[in-house]
């Protein structure tokens, strides 16, 4: 009976976990649209974290997106090459980078880079006093901490994203060529990768791109904000937001790739 | 003429971060009053401006700002409320993250969506009459606390408050050194009605008369009882 409740007690605590994770992504999605909300320090800190999430981690993510076409794309050129199937190239390359390795890995260094210094300086502001703060001057907490960083984390993905596909795809192809690989023109490249892409692959990596991004945005910000007043609190915190956020873009991705592609 | 503040017989219980408790805690301010506290010696963390301005609710009683409590106001009402009260924190006081300058303008262009350049100028022009040599720059961290308490008080009175909480805003400072506050506050309560609340754990000040206090008190037992009839 004890083991029954324990298992019912966890997945209690599981759905009210994300249910509150939802309202939190919902809320920033509604409350983005709304000039009202968009007061001019709240612009800046959105401005601030495009910055470090997006612009200051777009050198890290091409060296990155360089060595993935140099080890995913180079090979796989030449193997189709040596078993004669060059026309599959395109095909592999969208199914292998767009849909899967891409939005992957780019959320996968924004949560190492960029989810872990959100957690801790949202947990260190509220171990501080500096959330009660903002709260004493009429500064809503949600509005000017949560949504400029959830909405902020999401675009950058998606740029990143996009940035990691396209680096991965040129060095790939230039490497190709260096090492004589049978990559044939450029052109003959592009089309075939384009010619690869349908519908639901753009569908499928801009659900990806975005989606996962505002999830991780939101779960690093409610683990910081939720410590209490230890400091012991906040490298827990920071913690938890890195196997949330992983297990919540591994889910979000399976079941995008599930709900596209079967 | 209707109460700025009125606290009307607030119980809260000392948790932390305070270290005192309130209980059948009662004070009025009309328009241009001060009232000074003296907090309980050796606990100078008091509950009394966080629930004056609504930040933690009272176990009992009713904290009524203007005449309308804090639980009968909208989120957002209540957030704007907040905006208008100017204060000086016993706590933590900053945003990390932030340039002090950053800092003092904040709550202004959030509210009132002033340009930064035109409430900067605001809160020179204050800096000025409080005797600083213009708003400290950088990282709070790294300006000199006594410093930082004076543009505190540069915060506090941006924008004209209709009221004022002084949590110890002298407390690092000589008599002197506060004393362009208090010609800055008495200014404040001439020209538009400002009330203050002055918590002070020092007994000089209790004596000052350039403050002109409305009424002086001294917290016991979570209540305020009269120091001398004024």
């Amino acid at each position: 009976m004890k083991f029954v409740s324990g298992i019912g007690g966890w997945v209690v605590r599981r759905v009210a976990s994300l249910s509150r994770l939802i309202a939190v992504a919902w809320t920033v999605v509604v409350s983005s649209v709304q000039p009202r909300y968009w007061p001019p320090p709240v612009r800046n800190v959105l401005a601030r974290q495009i910055l470090f999430t997006g612009f200051e981690a777009s050198r890290f993510i091409s060296l990155i997106s360089l060595m993935v076409g140099i080890a995913v794309v180079v090979q796989t050129q030449v193997a189709l090459a040596k078993v004669g199937q060059s026309g599959l190239l395109g095909p592999i390359l969208v199914m292998v980078i767009i849909r899967e390795v891409g939005p992957l890995l780019t959320n996968f260094i924004v949560i190492g880079r960029s989810g872990t210094a959100m957690t801790t300086e949202l947990a260190n502001m509220k171990v501080n006093g500096e959330v009660a703060l903002l709260d004493a001057q009429g500064l809503d907490p949600f509005l000017y901490l949560v949504l400029p960083r959830v909405l902020g984390t999401a675009i950058s993905i998606f740029c990143l994203t996009i940035i990691f596909i396209a680096v991965s795809f040129i060095s790939g192809f230039l490497f190709g060529l260096l090492l004589g690989a049978n990559t044939g023109n450029p052109g003959m490249f592009v089309r075939s990768i384009f010619g690869a892409l349908t519908k639901a692959d753009v569908f499928n990596l801009l659900i990806k791109a975005f989606v996962p991004g505002l999830l991780v945005g939101s779960i690093c910000c409610v683990e910081g904000l939720s410590v209490g007043g230890a400091v012991t609190e906040v490298p827990q915190a920071a913690t938890r937001a890195v196997m949330r956020s992983t297990a919540a873009l591994f889910i979000t991705s399976a079941l995008v790739s599930l709900v596209t592609y079967l | 003429m209707s109460a700025v503040l009125e606290m009307r017989e607030v119980s809260f219980a000392a948790q932390y971060p305070y270290e005192c408790e309130l209980n059948g805690f009662s004070l009025a301010l009309e328009p241009g009053d001060l009232c000074l506290i003296a907090p309980p010696s050796g606990r100078l963390v008091t509950p009394i401006a966080d629930v004056a301005c609504g930040i933690v609710e009272p176990a009992r009683g009713e904290v009524l700002l203007h005449g309308a409590g804090w639980a009968a106001r909208s989120p957002q009402d209540a957030a704007a409320e907040r905006g208008r009260i100017g204060r000086v924190f016993e706590r933590s006081g900053w945003l990390s993250n932030l340039d002090v300058d950053e800092n003092i303008t904040l709550a202004q262009r959030y509210h009132r969506r002033h340009e930064p350049q035109e409430v900067l100028r605001a809160a020179q022009a204050l800096a000025a009459e409080l005797e600083l040599d213009g708003i400290p720059q950088g990282r709070p961290a790294h300006v000199d606390r006594s410093l930082l308490l004076k543009a505190q008080w540069v915060r506090a009175l941006l924008g004209e408050p209709k009221l004022l909480l002084l949590e110890r805003p002298t407390r690092e400072l000589s008599p002197a050194e506060g004393a362009p506050l208090v010609k800055a506050i008495n200014r404040l309560r001439e020209q538009t009605g400002a009330a203050v609340i002055w918590i002070t754990g020092r007994s000089e000040r209790m004596e000052d008369s350039a403050l002109r206090p409305t009424r002086k008190c001294a917290m016991e037992g979570g209540a305020l009882r009269d120091l001398n009839q004024l």
